[in-house]
């Protein structure tokens, strides 16, 4: 019995160190979500920037800690008004999800920045601090927790001091609730905002230094997942308020360990993202949010595509530019350019599928499908499975795929589609990471992290397609026949039910347009393609796992589809095709990968929203 | 007339041969390497190319291989299949490569292995351990330590340390399941209980769930199916919970970089490696001691495997001449090519795999890797 | 039996009663005004009818059939159809697509229930010769509509809506809700924004409507427009009816004079007329 207490009483306090820095990221992004209306996605990233920063003045200029970690935050702070002012202020004209995808980008160009800069190999600390421990009873706590806990509750008392007492903070706490009669009375909306990221910069930086310090291991690759944790823990807790937001990191925090501790290490991501979906889907406003805030379902201020994106213009290749190209495009491997060039096309390929998908979603019913690859994993294991373990023909398996995941894709996301703006953005994070995570854990089914190997090649009929020729036309046909089905999909009266929901929900509905059917209709039939997608991967390289395509897919994609012009399916195809070439072209740029990807996705949303080629 | 003419054409076709000749024999024999040199596994192939580096040059000092200097190209995967098979179908079309090595995990390479098999190019993947990766043809071959044998070798280990109730850590990917799955299986069979099996996602840092679960289940010690990265974070955080049981991790943790970023809670580990940089071979202890003169570092074991898979290479091209096809024959032909890691080292040329095994049974003292002294902790 | 019937309504925001205990009935063809000051909770009236918003207490009877538990959806397929305050037209679909929408509720598909979806995915993958055929139907009476506004809006039928000056925008928007031929039709404020020669263009068109036998609710600022077509007033003060009747005894009510006096007052100057004694000095 005492060995239980003591094994309980351990968990609970290493749940609530863990939660304790989730709550510091929470409160960050709390902050500026109330300051600023904006969901911050670069806060992962600045994060991991912290932990480098105190990693740097302890182990490389030997400062003590009692330095560093004020340092560390300084450091944060800095970064955070740097990204205000180049990656939020700019992009606050175009409304909507810009911003948004901003700080995606932003972050993108970090966690490149400092794999060029650190190289991807992990770093630790030369000599520990506060490594002794003591017992507390049934626990044994270390010196680093309790640096934890004091610092998170310093900061805590901190923040809530500068949000009540001083003219700065009663300003941002004005602003969160109304920005209009904020602006009235004096506060200054651009001040504050800067404000808020410096401060919320700062607490990010902070609970990445106090991490690395506390697993003793620094690395350049561990920025998206922290910034989705604080997501997390926003939301569970109820974004907008910075109490209940770090309330909610707690309660992640216990949540994870525990649900460790009961069912293993490997269901870690389950668990949160689980917490994740279960409160949006029921609680959007969070376990401590006040109901009716309005801001997560319909009324209120709604945040959706259709405010940000400018419509007019949309360039179409005429007809017999069209069927050039198509020609070109057919006529090509005769020109013998070669079996890798073939094959990187074949990739392309699909990859366009993909980003014609994820397109026809976010421009025709306006739904930014940030996890967009989770459908290309459920078509990939779908085929792989009917294939390899289920002796299914090629054809079928190939087109079951995309069924399954149309009918699966749109379940799981069903709940989600009466989100609006931000929350849906979240939830589509989320849904795409649970995939992943189900997958890798559903071993009976999936194998689990072994992946599936040895999935078959390719067969129509009596020919097996195994060549990187064959593997070129089979991928451009299905492209051919996905363009096609889209096009007439966006031509046809669905097309303009689907416009109108982007344009303008409140009246569609009004019309008799039931939102959440189309936009669950829209939705299973941008699937039903990515799922084709997954499937030729599958296929095509012989090898999937939980890994293949994960959210930096996912948002590799949405870039491919803003790049283009969102609703242009001509569009998508050319942002498909640029980015694909891209890491053949930047092989001499070792690691530099993130960085032209996320300044693609800054540069296209500031000077060209509408994309190359234009919205449709 | 007609024979001056004869004559002439004669020496002609003799100078140009003897000229072609002369321009190949300057032509480098290339490898085509395929491998992370970016994202989260880049470090080893920094590490592949330390190793490669300096076996070349002891190499063609020497000579090279068929009177001809042998050179690498290296093409960033970042380990993601995807890009294996795009990059096999390049080495494939590229006539001066005649033999390719690579990738970093068994499922990139076994990716592109039906590629390789098709075009007829050896894919040596000299670090995939997976027992299924040489099933994909008779181009497909691998003189990396077959986890069938590290795993009991790691078993045997624990056992004779006086280990019978452990808590397995292993890695959730698919080299850490394969070899996880062996590692129990081994242990079961030398009496040794498994009383929790926990694995964990490569980004993992937080442990102590786990480890509390270890504790409360009354462990008398922890075998690990880890790497470096992952296993310092283990020892590190098993160490702060205050648990001082025996530790045996697998060979792939004998890299200085376990130590490094372990710290002082390395101290004392068991790590059941794949041969012993004390090793008292003459040929091993000049080789550790050229390697801290060039780099500045101990002895790593993926640097040290990619020289004795350069050598190997080498040795096989010499067997069997700058040719494709002849180079899957002489893999099979080969016999007692000298290695740091196996001392000598042929294949099975059924399995097409490395049937030997030296094994080493280390343990680290002062941030180094010495010889077990089985004394028992 | 009327055709709208409304028993006891409520609705609070938070702490504010917006609407307190309403009754308003309409009867099939009858043209109902629904006048008072900004913030009487006219526009949180129609919400509640049109669907756009639930009630906290009280019932909404469409053709006898209880609407309180519907949706838009179900709203609209009955025969309800609406404006905005501000107008909400789909500023970036052309004029023709927009009032093509407005007939969405007639739709084969809309009609289907749950076979909705094949025919919906049928109509946009296949484009069967039977939804062809409806579309051409729903683009001649579309034409039609349009044609109701004379010059104003059929000529650019293929433009932008986004290209239309503010007074085409609410007609299309009137125009859009007509295509579903509702048997009410709910009007906010159509005229706000309007110049006199606009509005009484309007009117025109309204009285129109009514001679073919539309039934309206429509809320108004402007006297003249809601004094030309109402058959009945309804008039608003603080979330309560405070009148209702004939047109010019409801304006002549002693409670709604004050209560127009007392808050912000109608739309001044000479289309808009004045309440009271103002107007008769006028």
């Amino acid at each position: 019995m005492g060995a239980l207490l003591q094994s309980w009483a351990g968990q609970v306090l290493n749940g609530l160190v863990l939660g304790n820095v989730y709550a510091l990221m929470a409160a960050g992004l709390a902050l500026v979500f109330g300051a600023a209306r904006l969901v911050n996605f670069a806060q992962g990233s600045v994060y991991m920037a912290g932990s480098y920063a105190a990693w740097f003045l302890i182990a490389r200029l030997g400062w003590p800690l009692w330095a560093a970690l004020p340092g560390a935050a300084i450091a944060g702070a800095a970064l955070g008004l740097a990204i205000e002012a180049l990656a939020v202020r700019p992009y606050r004209r175009s409304g909507g999800v810009a911003p948004l995808l901003a700080t995606i980008g932003a972050g993108m160009m970090l966690d490149g920045l400092a794999e060029v800069l650190f190289t991807p190999t992990p770093r630790s600390f030369p000599n520990l601090p506060f490594t002794a421990r003591y017992s507390l009873g049934p626990v044994s706590i270390g010196g680093l927790d309790l640096l934890i806990l004091c610092a998170t509750a310093l900061c805590a008392l901190g923040l809530l001091a500068f949000l009540k007492l001083t003219r700065a903070g009663r300003g941002l706490r004005a602003a969160a609730q109304d920005l209009e009669a904020a602006l009235q009375m004096g506060v200054r909306a651009e001040s504050s905002g800067a404000a808020a990221f410096a401060i919320a910069s700062a607490l990010g930086a902070l609970a990445g230094a106090l991490v690395g310090l506390y697993y003793n291991f620094i690395s350049p690759s561990v920025g998206f997942q922290a910034g989705l944790k604080g997501f997390t823990a926003c939301v569970l807790g109820g974004l907008g308020g910075i109490g209940a937001s770090m309330a909610g990191g707690l309660v992640l925090g216990l949540g994870e360990s525990l649900g460790v501790a009961l069912f293993g290490s490997s269901y870690r991501g389950l668990v949160s993202y689980g917490l994740l979906l279960a409160i949006l889907f029921l609680r959007p406003e969070g376990l401590f949010g006040r109901r009716g805030r309005g801001v997560a379902l319909s009324g209120g201020r709604e945040i959706g595509l259709g405010s940000f994106l400018p419509l007019r213009g949309a360039w179409r290749p005429s007809k017999p530019l069209a069927a050039a190209l198509a020609l070109a495009a057919l006529a090509l491997p005769l020109a013998n350019p070669g079996p890798y060039v073939l094959q990187v096309l074949a990739g392309a390929w699909i990859s366009a599928l993909f980003a014609l998908s994820l397109s026809f979603v976010a421009g025709g019913p306006g739904i930014m499908s940030l996890g967009h690859a989770g459908l290309m994993a459920i078509g990939a294991y779908a085929s792989g499975l009917l294939t390899l373990k289920a002796g299914w023909p090629f054809v079928p398996a190939f087109l079951s795929a995309g069924l399954i995941a149309a009918v699966l894709g749109a379940a799981i996301a069903f709940p989600a589609l009466r989100l609006k703006g931000h929350y849906i953005a979240i939830a589509m994070l989320g849904l795409g990471e649970i995939v992943n995570q189900v997958i890798l854990n559903w071993d009976s089914l999936t194998q689990g992290a072994l992946g599936l190997a040895g999935i078959p090649a390719p067969r129509l009929l009596a020919l097996e397609i195994t060549s990187a020729g064959g593997f070129y036309y089979l991928s451009l046909a299905v492209l051919g026949a996905g363009f096609a089905a889209l096009a007439a999909a966006l031509r046809s009266p669905l097309g303009r039910t689907l416009r109108a929901l982007r344009e303008d929900e409140t009246a569609a509905v009004s019309l008799g347009i039931g939102a959440r059917s189309y936009k669950t209709l829209a939705f299973a039939i941008g699937a039903f393609f990515a799922g084709l997608a997954g499937a030729l991967t599958a296929h095509l390289y012989t090898y999937v796992s939980h890994e293949t395509f994960g959210s930096s897919y996912s948002i590799l994609g949405v870039t491919m589809a803003i790049l283009g012009g969102l609703g242009n399916l001509w569009g998508a195809l050319l942002g498909a095709l640029s980015l694909s070439a891209l890491p053949e072209l930047l092989r001499f740029a070792q690691g530099g990968r993130g960085i032209v990807y996320g300044a693609i996705l800054l540069l296209a949303l500031r000077f060209r929203p509408q994309g190359l080629l234009g919205s449709e | 007339m007609r024979n001056a003419r004869r004559v002439s054409i004669t020496i002609l076709l003799a100078l140009l041969a003897g000229g072609f000749a002369q321009a190949q024999g300057t032509e480098p024999i290339l490898i085509g390497v395929s491998g992370p040199l970016t994202g989260p596994n880049a470090q080893y192939g920094r590490a592949w190319q330390k190793g490669f580096d300096l076996a070349l040059e002891e190499i063609n000092a020497a000579g090279g291989v068929r009177g001809r200097k042998l050179q690498y190209v290296f093409t960033d995967t970042q380990n993601d299949p995807r890009q294996t098979v795009a990059v096999a179908q390049k080495y494939i079309t590229d006539p001066r490569i005649v033999l390719a090595t690579g990738d970093f995990s068994s499922t990139s390479s076994m990716a592109a292995s039906a590629l390789y098999q098709r075009a007829g190019l050896v894919q040596f993947g000299f670090n995939n351990s997976n027992p299924a990766f040489t099933l994909g043809g008779d181009y497909c071959w691998s003189n990396s330590p077959s986890d069938a044998n590290e795993a009991p070798a790691q078993a045997a280990y624990a056992q004779v340390l006086g280990l019978k109730n452990v808590a397995v850590f292993q890695l959730d990917t698919d080299w850490g399941k394969t070899a996880g799955d062996l590692t129990v299986a081994a242990l079961g069979r030398d009496g040794v209980r498994v009383a929790l099996r926990e694995a964990y996602l490569p980004d993992e840092k937080d442990f102590k769930p786990s480890i509390l679960k270890a504790k409360a289940a009354g462990v008398d010690g922890f075998v690990f199916v880890a790497y470096a990265s992952d296993a310092a974070l283990l020892v590190q955080q098993i160490r702060g919970q205050g648990i001082d049981l025996p530790i045996v991790a697998n060979g792939a943790n004998a890299t200085a970089d376990f130590p490094a970023l372990a710290g002082k809670a390395a101290e004392g580990v068991f790590v059941a490696g794949d041969f012993s940089p004390d090793d008292p071979r003459p040929e091993v202890q000049a080789f550790a001691k050229k390697w801290r003169e060039r780099y500045d570092e101990d002895l790593d074991y993926f640097a040290v495997h990619a020289y004795d898979s350069m050598k190997l290479m080498a040795a096989v091209i010499e067997l069997g001449g700058p040719d494709r096809k002849a180079i899957r024959d002489a893999f099979g032909e080969v016999k007692d090519v000298p290695s740091i890691i196996y001392g000598k080292v042929s294949f099975n040329p059924v399995t097409r795999k490395v049937d030997d095994f030296l094994g080493a049974r280390l343990v680290i003292r002062d941030g180094q890797f010495a010889v077990w002294d089985g004394k028992r902790p | 039996m009327p055709l709208l019937e409304c028993v006891g309504l409520s609705r609070s925001f938070g702490g504010l009663r917006a609407l307190r205990d309403v009754d308003l009935s309409v009867e099939v063809g009858e043209v109902v005004g629904l006048i008072g000051p900004n913030g009487a909770g006219k526009t949180t009236l129609l919400n509640l009818v049109s669907g756009l918003d639930r009630s906290d207490s009280g019932s909404i009877l469409f053709r006898g059939e209880e609407l309180s538990r519907s949706g838009p959806e179900r709203r609209a397929a009955l025969g309800l159809a609406r404006t905005f305050q501000s107008g909400r037209t789909f500023l970036n679909l052309s004029v023709r697509d927009n009032v093509l929408l407005g007939a969405h509720a007639r739709r084969a598909a809309s009609r289907s229930g749950a076979a909705r979806w094949a025919i919906e995915l049928a109509e946009a993958l296949l484009r069967p010769a039977s939804l062809r055929a409806e579309e051409e139907r729903l683009e001649a009476e579309a034409a039609e509509l349009l044609g109701g506004f004379g010059e104003r809006l059929a000529p650019r039928a293929a433009d932008k809506a986004y290209v239309l000056s503010y007074a085409n925008r609410r007609r299309l928007e009137i125009a859009r809700a007509l295509a579903s031929r509702p048997a009410l039709l709910l009007l906010d404020e159509p005229t706000a924004g309007m110049n006199p020669s606009e509005t009484l263009e309007t009117l025109e068109y309204l009285r129109a409507l009514k001679a073919r036998g539309q039934a309206m609710l429509v809320i108004e600022h402007k006297l003249p427009l809601v004094l030309g077509i109402s058959d009945k007033l309804v008039a608003m003060d603080e979330g309560r009816k405070i009148a209702e009747g004939g047109p010019d005894e409801v304006i002549r009510d002693q409670r709604v004079v004050e209560a127009f006096l007392g808050k912000a007052s109608p739309k001044a100057g000479p289309e808009a007329g004045h309440m009271g004694p103002a107007s008769e000095e006028d």
